[in-house]
């Protein structure tokens, strides 16, 4: 059969996907009100808008469809640094729970090359999101938080008084399965070597389960979130070093840089949070005695803390200095 | 598929203008969803993912991204590569949701003339499962083809020479037409 007709057989049996009039979408200027409608500002932010935006950045939550690519993304990054204290092996499986936290910046250039990947759709593999996490329901009282959210000895900071407000946060879980073609073809979009990546990847099922949460404000606006530390999972063969390094070329650092970087980052043991240089600066905090990151807000208005103690992550936000935050996370009870 | 006014009105979007926004998503409004409506088979899903995709276009748009980063601020070719990639992800997700066929073949029992609506859902079915195991780009260049766009429209929308879309698109028949007979048995 010659190629013109077979074209044109195509193209015929293609005709009965076309739309009838019952399938004929809504008027346009109906589409674009609605379109219009979803591009308003979205409600005041359950949590103060430094903190939900970094929140975002971090862990969700997404209100958008259009945002779990991003989400994707976002989660692949900390899911591919994640790896941290083995706390279970099997044959085939790897149990990791965060215990310390690395800071790396990311540049608004960057961030824009993934953003504008992650926007076309492309996304290395199938992510299949079992609850987006973050979402807050208000309670009464920390019992009532620690009796619904399992948490035992929910800590508080007696020396701001009651808080005002106590939510739960819920947890989260997404599973993903890595396409390995998928996956180079995206590195290289982002101009990265597609070879970056270890072979015998493709179909590897990586889960990550966070967990609910406790979060308490008071009037001034500090704000603690405490939750078990997240929980990741994913088969032996996966080489989190060789990842990491990937990751953190992916992040923006250069190979020589991205290899002697991940040299140094036990990647067994750490969470690399991806800092966007535009949104926050970061430095090494210690916090009852353990390992943290600070983060501030460029503008210095906002100062958190994040670490991670007897495997309970805590954030900790307030509108005071680094050191006085510091000083208070000391205090908790 | 690059028009001239295209581009103005992206330069128009770039310094904050609403209204040039409005007219870009008149412009392509219907052949996006005509793509995905091909692609989903489902009014509704095709509707949502036809939103989402101009909320990109718009978050590209007012963010300057095109300007920065595409010299010939394509908006075509961004927008049907953008849906198809969109399109092929709703139904990955619809597979993960295992509500395929409670979404592509809604029952019409105890409908008049329900056999010969069954029979057009099932054509319609298989033409969609062909088209989703072939690659992105020869369902895209089929589908923009079949409904009326020219090849250098094709062209700039897979990012390929206009002399070179011929050839892709009787390459991307014989897949189809190879994966059709194979799923339906008709060899």
């Amino acid at each position: 059969m010659n190629e013109e007709k077979q074209l044109q057989e195509v193209m015929e049996q293609l005709s009965v996907l076309e739309p009838t009039a019952a399938d004929a979408p809504r008027p346009a200027r109906q589409a674009y009100a609605q379109l219009q409608a979803a591009l308003q500002p979205e409600p005041a932010a359950e949590r103060p808008p430094w903190l939900a935006r970094l929140g975002h950045w971090l862990i969700g939550p997404q209100r958008r469809v259009a945002t779990a690519v991003s989400f994707a993304l976002v989660l692949l990054i900390i899911t591919f640094s994640f790896p941290t204290v083995r706390a279970a092996a099997s044959d085939l499986l790897s149990l990791f729970r965060v215990q310390k936290f690395a800071a790396i910046s990311i540049s608004p250039e960057q961030l824009a090359l993934l953003q504008e990947v992650a926007d076309q759709g492309m996304i290395p593999g199938e992510l299949r999101i079992g609850q987006e996490p973050g979402r807050l329901t208000p309670v009464d009282s920390l019992p009532e938080a620690a009796k619904l959210t399992g948490l035992t000895a929910v800590r508080t900071l007696p020396t701001l008084g009651e808080p005002t407000e106590i939510f739960i946060s819920e947890g989260g879980s997404a599973e993903f399965k890595v396409d390995e073609a998928s996956a180079r073809a995206l590195l290289e979009a982002a101009n990265l070597d597609p070879d970056l990546l270890p072979s015998g990847i493709d179909g590897a099922l990586i889960t990550i389960v966070t967990f609910n949460g406790v979060e308490q404000r008071w009037e001034d606006g500090t704000t603690l979130l405490q939750l078990d530390s997240p929980l990741v999972r994913y088969p032996e063969r996966l080489d989190p070093a060789v990842l990491g390094e990937a990751l953190l070329q992916i992040l923006g650092l250069n190979p020589l840089e991205a290899n002697r970087l991940a040299r140094q980052i036990d990647w067994t043991s750490t969470l690399l949070l991806p800092i966007p240089t535009d949104m926050a600066s970061f430095e090494e905090m210690t916090v009852n005695g353990t390992s943290g990151i600070g983060l501030s807000s460029l503008d210095g208005n906002f100062h958190a803390l994040i670490w991670q103690e007897n495997g309970r992550l805590y954030l900790l936000v307030a509108a005071q200095t680094m050191p006085e935050l510091a000083e208070l996370a000391n205090t908790l009870e | 598929m690059t028009s001239l006014s295209d581009n103005l009105l992206l330069e128009q979007i770039g310094q904050g203008d609403v209204a040039s926004f409005e007219a870009l998503f008149h412009q392509h409004y219907d052949r996006v969803y005509g793509l995905l409506f091909r692609l989903l088979g489902n009014r509704d899903e095709a509707e949502d993912v036809t939103q989402e995709v101009f909320l990109k276009l718009h978050d590209h748009a007012f963010s300057r991204r095109f300007l920065q980063r595409n010299r010939e601020h394509n908006i075509g070719a961004w927008l049907y590569r953008t849906a198809t990639n969109m399109g092929y992800n709703a139904i990955r997700g619809r597979q993960r949701r295992w509500q395929r066929n409670t979404l592509l073949v809604p029952s019409p029992e105890g409908v008049p003339g329900a056999d010969k609506e069954v029979e057009q859902r099932e054509r319609e079915t298989a033409v969609r499962q062909t088209l989703a195991k072939l690659p992105e780009r020869d369902t895209q260049l089929l589908l923009m083809r079949q409904m009326g766009f020219s090849y250098a429209e094709c062209a700039e929308a897979v990012g390929v020479a206009p002399t070179s879309v011929g050839t892709l698109l009787a390459r991307a028949a014989a897949a189809f037409k190879e994966a059709y007979e194979e799923e339906n048995g008709e060899r």
